[in-house]
């Protein structure tokens, strides 16, 4: 995998890149943004949203359906500490996938590597990077240079 | 906080338009409520909505899960932000007259 960065584009705007591509991540108005992207809880659903339909849609490929899988979610978020507390999602199957398919493309979804990185949540290791690691001072100019100087 | 004539009555609301004062709500509050969110003909669908929340409010003092509006009203979450535009929490939760849900998305 690439590596991920995020840098900033301007008030609360921030871009995400990853090799050639980009998104913008912003704040709501209302939240003290400029509404210029999605916000990182949006991107994070989208991120689920979008893990679920790719599986999925390979799901009804593999069965002979290729016709188009649409997710919808929606979030709540809980107080305290401030955080998504459910993710609710509907999965839209293509015309002609049967009924009795419906456990195995629960099972689908439960096994994208989103939501499974949900139901087992990673380790999040962060180490936090000041000028001195960031931007060492420059060697001192040499005490050599003066004596040269000097002489 | 602001007061605004909302159903032909002075009714506070806070800075996001949700009534702080869960009695003072009635339909014709609602509909000027939804009015602010965009929605301009308050249909049975949104009722249905709307009247859930409110009887849920009502009864458990919080409002439901997103799901189990689903579930009860028989509509698809895409079909509630269709009614709703701003969701159900921040749309449909404010045009019921329940206070402003914690968190934003």
């Amino acid at each position: 995998m690439e590596l991920i960065t995020v840098s900033r584009k301007g008030g609360m705007a921030f871009d995400v890149s990853v090799g050639r591509h980009h998104l913008t991540c912003d704040m709501a108005p209302e939240d003290g943004g400029a509404g210029a992207g999605l916000s990182p809880v949006e991107m994070f659903a989208g991120s689920l949203g979008a893990c679920i339909a790719m599986m999925v849609q390979c799901y009804c490929e593999t069965c002979g359906c290729d016709g188009d899988v649409g997710v919808s979610l929606a979030l709540e978020l809980l107080p305290k500490p401030k955080r998504i507390g459910a993710v609710v999602v509907d999965v839209e199957l293509p015309r002609g996938v049967s009924e009795d398919r419906r456990d195995a493309i629960r099972r689908v979804v439960r096994e994208c590597v989103i939501h499974e990185t949900l139901r087992h949540p990673p380790d999040v290791d962060v180490e936090i990077l000041t000028d001195r690691e960031l931007r060492p001072d420059p060697e001192p100019v040499g005490a050599g240079t003066l004596e040269l100087r000097r002489n | 906080m602001e007061k605004v004539q909302l159903g032909g009555k002075d009714i506070e609301i806070d800075e996001d338009g949700f009534i702080q004062d869960p009695d003072a709500w009635d339909e014709s509050v609602a509909r000027d409520l939804a009015k602010t969110e965009g929605v301009d003909d308050m249909t049975d669908e949104h009722w249905k909505v709307v009247n859930y929340l409110r009887e849920y409010y009502l009864e458990y003092n919080m409002a439901p899960m997103i799901r189990k509006v689903c579930k009860t009203t028989g509509f698809k979450l895409k079909e509630i932000y269709d009614l709703f535009p701003s969701g159900p929490a921040k749309g449909a939760c404010k045009v019921a007259g329940l206070p402003k849900p914690t968190g934003c998305v």
